[in-house]
């Protein structure tokens, strides 16, 4: 499960970069937590998950993080009854790498901390190189 | 005969609802001893103030927790009640991780509860009537005073219940599409609210009958012995004097 989130991009050359980013979030985050959410009991205090995720890709070219990495934004929306509920989750996905991000709090860390994985802060992630400076 | 037979009923189904629960929780609670993962409902809440003393916390509160439930549920039993000895014993232990492990670690995870103010103020008046009515249990059974003990322990169980009957109605209130804000929110204050007034209702109903019984025997008592009869031998001899 790990290795999808770890391995590179499966994107193509050809793929518009979105196309690509959301597809990846899709294979490295989406489906391997709806499989961890399925193992999981709902007598919990934890929250239910949801009925539907969506991803919706935030930006409309890359932007270089301060090290030069090419990124994207990214933010997941949830459905519960008839209702989605936008930006459930907001992280980032790097076009090359393939790793993704996503933002607990003011910090970023790596998308395996939502299966259960003890990730540290990434820093320097996901913010462009301007905002840095 | 009938007023016996239903309450039995009730206390049985109640007794058996609480063990499946109970049953679920230790279930579902697993995943808090895989150290190699965080638990669901630790990610989620992730970040959070003094991460490794919260971590700490909800691991002793859970592992608590998952003790001390199904040793009240045996202490509410009749068949554990009549081995006294049996019920003094597991009544001290689960009296001491409630006031020493669950309490504690519930106060400290009440304020990094989700939902703000209102969960938080939830789970501190839950958790001050486990230690307060505990505290009274214990001091009453100390002294003899079952029936303080039993009208106590009973809010004691009943708080404790809530988190059986929390966890039903977040599935619930899932099920009937509430937001899970807001359902977190009536999943607390409605069974800590409710359960204390259904312990009210029957141990302290309960409680006070006994105590007005207590009390107008103990009056009738002294009343009949003001009206004791004089030995009519003794008023002969009196009369002989």
């Amino acid at each position: 499960m790990f290795a999808l989130l770890l391995g590179p991009s499966s994107a193509s050359a050809d793929d518009p970069p979105a196309a690509a980013v959301q597809r990846r979030v899709e294979k490295g985050l989406l489906e391997p937590l709806a499989l961890k959410e399925k193992e999981r009991s709902r007598f919990s205090r934890a929250r239910m998950p949801p009925q539907e995720r969506r991803v919706r890709v935030t930006q409309a070219a890359v932007t270089l993080d301060a090290s030069g990495r090419p990124y994207m934004a990214f933010a997941v929306d949830v459905r519960r009854g008839t209702e989605w509920q936008e930006n459930d989750v907001v992280g980032c996905a790097y076009t090359q790498s393939g790793a993704l991000f996503v933002k607990r709090g003011d910090e970023y860390r790596p998308a395996e901390i939502l299966l259960g994985k003890n990730a540290a802060v990434a820093p320097n992630v996901c913010m462009p190189a301007k905002a840095r400076s | 005969m009938w007023n016996r037979v239903r309450n039995d009923g009730l206390r049985l189904l109640f007794l058996g609802a609480m063990t499946l629960g109970a049953a679920f929780i230790i279930a579902s609670s697993l995943a808090y001893f895989d150290f190699s993962e965080l638990p669901p409902f630790a990610i989620e809440k992730l970040p959070v103030r003094f991460s490794t003393l919260w971590l700490a916390s909800l691991r002793v509160h859970v592992t608590a927790a998952l003790v001390s439930l199904p040793l009240c549920i045996l202490l509410m039993t009749r068949m554990v009640q009549r081995c006294r000895a049996l019920h003094r014993w597991l009544g001290r232990t689960a009296g001491l991780i409630i006031l020493f492990a669950l309490v504690p670690t519930g106060a400290v995870l009440a304020f990094d509860a989700k939902g703000g103010a209102i969960v938080t103020a939830g789970f501190l008046l839950s958790d001050a009537l486990v230690a307060f009515f505990m505290v009274k249990g214990i001091a009453a059974a100390r002294r003899r005073d079952l029936v303080t003990h039993r009208w106590a322990m009973g809010h004691v169980f009943a708080q404790m219940s809530v988190a059986v009957t929390s966890r039903a109605m977040l599935m619930a209130l899932d099920v009937a599409g509430v937001s899970p804000d807001l359902a977190y929110v009536i999943a607390l204050w409605l069974p800590v609210v409710g359960s204390a007034a259904a312990a009210e209702l029957f141990y302290g109903v309960w409680h006070s009958k006994v105590r007005l019984l207590g009390g107008m025997s103990h009056g009738l008592s002294k009343v009949v012995r003001s009206l004791r009869v004089r030995a009519p031998a003794r008023s002969v001899i009196r009369v002989g004097r």
